[in-house]
């Protein structure tokens, strides 16, 4: 029944793409000695490329599954705001850990990870940066396996 | 160009974006492996006409569990049009008469040409669209710009100005493309143009190549809307 809920959208469309340009996300991370610590150093996660070259543009409308993951992050991020649900805190957490994972020196890393969701948007005197949500820390391996 | 034409042509278009789209993520691994590779399958299938209704249908079930997993579509819109186009196209293929082939696949042209119509009328609408505000926004803070260079389009406000009022004015313009063949191949010319900006500026490919596949509904509505105007 649930699936047959997510395909209606899909059936019937509303094709409101970019009607207004809302507060956008940020996803951050802080990596943990213990549950209890507190976040320090938070970096943000997958930050854009300074430049892209425009062959390499080219070159991703045939390959580009890392972007595509990264914008389907940002839904989830979205969500997380409008209709919180374990599902896209566990998304989030699962690509956050899986990247330090591909890290040589993930091993000596502190155990515990999290992450908060940043929104920037534009303010009379420019550019303002809020934090939306900050998730409970979880053990890397179990954001991984989740 | 005839039903059967436009339907095939829709059907391998879709297809081969499809396959792209679940390569991309056979790389994520891990247990959707079997659906992405499943997927891909009847994909080959249908591109190698083999099959084509159980195919199709495949297809539009294995929609359900993608849905699902990703509690939605995984990239927004352009995954809502490869649904709506696998639904269409196994629908089409499960009706008894040719009427009702022509009213499911024409709803899917319907479709199109609405993305265009509604995405416009909703930007129109918005103040911060009529003044190049929303443009400058998307450029400047929102998570769409693929590199941090691309942010400085911002700064240029009457080029945001008049890419905002050139990008709203082709979506309102859309429909009248369906008036004449000649009208609606420059539409296509301009909107594939248009997607392909998306896609380099924005990372946004899987636009691309799902409104490419769906673009044969649109050349089959206009041809049989011309028809039936002018018998």
């Amino acid at each position: 029944m649930r699936s047959l809920g997510l395909l209606l959208p899909a059936l019937v469309p509303s094709w409101r793409f970019f009607d207004t340009i809302g507060p956008s996300p940020r996803i951050e991370y802080a990596v943990l000695s213990s549950p209890d610590a507190t976040p320090e150093g938070w970096q943000e996660f997958r930050p854009r490329p300074q430049r892209v070259s425009p062959l390499a543009m080219l070159m991703r409308l045939f390959w580009n599954p890392r972007w595509n993951e990264t914008l389907f992050l940002v839904s989830c991020a979205e969500r997380l705001m409008d209709h919180p649900t374990l599902h896209s805190e566990d998304e989030i957490y699962r690509r956050i850990a899986a990247d330090l994972g591909r890290d040589p020196d993930a091993a000596s890393q502190p155990p515990w990870l999290c992450f908060r969701l940043v929104f920037m948007a534009r303010d009379r005197d420019g550019l303002i940066r809020e934090e939306g949500f900050r998730a409970a820390p979880r053990r890397r391996e179990a954001a991984t396996s989740r | 160009m005839t039903l059967d034409a436009a339907v095939r042509l829709t059907e391998i278009l879709l297809s081969l974006a499809l396959i792209q789209q679940s390569a991309e993520h056979l790389r994520d691994g891990g247990r959707m492996r079997p659906l992405f590779l499943a997927r891909i399958g009847l994909c080959v299938l249908i591109i190698l006409g083999v099959g084509a209704p159980l195919a199709l249908a495949g297809l539009a079930v294995l929609s359900l569990p993608i849905l699902y997993r990703f509690q939605g579509p995984y990239n927004g819109g352009s995954d809502r049009l490869g649904i709506l186009a696998i639904w269409c196209l196994a629908l089409s293929e499960l009706m008894p008469t040719t009427a009702g082939r022509e009213v499911i696949f024409g709803y899917l042209g319907l479709q199109v040409v609405l993305s265009y119509l509604i995405a416009g009328v909703v930007k129109i609408v918005n103040p911060d669209w009529r003044s190049g505000r929303a443009l400058r926004d998307v450029f400047q803070f929102s998570a769409y710009p693929v590199s941090e260079d691309l942010r400085r389009w911002a700064d240029r406000p009457r080029a945001m100005l008049a890419m905002s009022w050139a990008v709203m004015l082709f979506e309102l313009a859309f429909p009248f493309a369906l008036l004449s063949q000649e009208t609606l191949v420059v539409a296509l010319v301009v909107a594939g143009t248009f997607h392909l900006a998306n896609a380099c500026l924005f990372g946004l490919n899987r636009f691309f190549w799902t409104w490419i596949a769906a673009y044969p509904a649109i050349v089959w509505l206009q041809a049989t809307i011309e028809r039936v105007i002018s018998p």
